[in-house]
């Protein structure tokens, strides 16, 4: 059984709340783990999951619309747009490899050596 | 008649009694999805208290009201009480708070949480009740004291009239459609709160046993519209065809929708006894945690 897609807010991020949940929708929808015709949680239960005013969901969806990845509609919510451009594959493994950059310099900063990364990422794997 | 309908009761009575045994032994030892203990116990509290709450405004409502009305109307009442203690319940269990919040994204439906066959069951009831209301409403008849809606009339030949009551006409059926609309549309409110009420984190196993959380409160909800529904259907049933066969000059179809009413008693009886099993089934605070994948 494939985990579903999650989102993660951090209120002490310098990073609007709205930008977070902006940024981490789009890279769902270019890695097409949110496919197109997906529908996106409703305002207000996305919103009282996360513990955020709806305003603050409903800009990153503006946002997102703007950027043609989500079409809203009446009674319909908002859904991934079917022309949502997906990631090139030189770009997946440059995102790849800069979010492995930034793991592996945040657990160099705590002091991990090799042996401990790569045991974290295995934890991190299987779980 | 009296005797068959002591009879009838009696299997009603004793239908229900086993239906609501067979589904609390059956939610005891099924397998279910684990339920945080903490959240199990805070919901379980205030369903507990809307039972209670139910039980005595129930008692209070039956023994209120004039000629029987109180008792029509004691269902629906017990069932709102269930309903608000469901809500405050829901209401009462609070997102997990913090600087780094999860969520997961998904669209929670109430169709997802619905038991499929208590609710079918809960909807054809209603859609019986209505039906049965409606032709009750449409042929009663004021009785000796001017009352509308109170007794069925019947020709006995010229000049000659035979007055069967109490008949569930506008007399009981309007105060009741009011309680059991109140109610439906309780349940509906009540359903919304289970579904938009925030998760308490993203991590599969908390998402699998909040899942479980929300399903117990839909499965509640719907065992008080079933009490909400079947309760006085088993009453306008009883009522309607101790009228109907116990006339004397009665035409012959009347003996089998007579017979007809005392059948959907006992499916009501049945109904009601399925649902107080669901309310009364413990939600055990399961903690085994499910394969991650």
């Amino acid at each position: 059984m494939t985990a579903r897609p999650s989102l993660i807010v951090d209120t002490s991020n310098p990073t609007p709340p709205y930008e977070q949940l902006r940024r981490q929708l789009a890279e769902l929808i270019q890695s097409t783990a949110l496919a197109p015709g997906d529908r996106l949680p409703p305002l207000r239960q996305l919103a009282a999951d996360l513990g955020l005013a709806i305003g603050t969901v409903a800009r990153a969806y503006r946002e997102l619309e703007s950027a043609g990845l989500v079409s809203s509609r009446r009674g319909g919510g908002t859904r991934v747009s079917a022309t949502a451009p997906s990631l090139p594959d030189s770009e997946r493994r440059r995102l790849l490899h800069h979010h492995a950059r930034a793991f592996v310099r945040q657990a160099a900063l705590l002091g991990a050596d090799e042996q401990q990364i790569l045991g974290a990422i295995s934890q991190a794997l299987a779980t | 008649m009296e005797g068959v309908l002591v009879l009838v009761v009696g299997a009603c009575l004793s239908a229900g009694v086993a239906v609501a045994v067979a589904v609390a032994w059956l939610a005891r030892t099924g397998l279910r999805p684990a339920v945080p203990a903490a959240a199990t116990r805070q919901t379980a509290s205030f369903r507990l208290a809307g039972v209670i709450t139910g039980l005595v405004a129930c008692g209070a409502a039956a023994a209120s009201g004039a000629l029987g009305r109180g008792l029509l109307l004691a269902g629906p009442v017990f069932g709102l009480c269930v309903l608000a203690g469901v809500m405050a319940g829901e209401i009462s269990v609070r997102p997990a708070g913090g600087q780094t919040r999860t969520a997961v994204v998904e669209v929670r439906r109430v169709r997802d949480y619905l038991p499929r066959g208590l609710a079918t069951a809960v909807t054809a009831a209603a859609a019986v009740l209505l039906a049965v209301v409606t032709v009750t409403t449409a042929t009663a008849r004021p009785d000796d004291l001017g009352r509308p809606g109170r007794v069925l009339l019947l020709s006995c030949g010229p000049g000659t009239w035979q007055a069967r009551g109490p008949w569930p006409g506008s007399f009981y059926s309007v105060p009741l459609a009011a309680m059991v609309a109140a109610g439906l549309i309780t349940a509906g409110g009540a359903l919304r709160v289970v579904i938009r009420r925030a998760r308490a984190g993203a991590d599969p196993d908390a998402v699998a046993a909040d899942d479980a959380l929300r399903q117990r409160a839909a499965r509640t909800i719907t065992g008080a519209c079933g009490i909400l529904v079947a309760v006085p259907l088993a009453g306008v049933c009883l009522v309607s065809a101790g009228a109907l066969l116990s006339s004397s000059c009665r035409p012959a179809w009347w003996i089998y929708a007579g017979w007809a009413l005392l059948a959907l008693l006992i499916a009501a009886g049945a109904l009601t006894g399925w649902c107080a099993g669901v309310l009364l089934a413990p939600a055990r605070a399961v903690t085994a945690a499910r394969p991650a994948r």
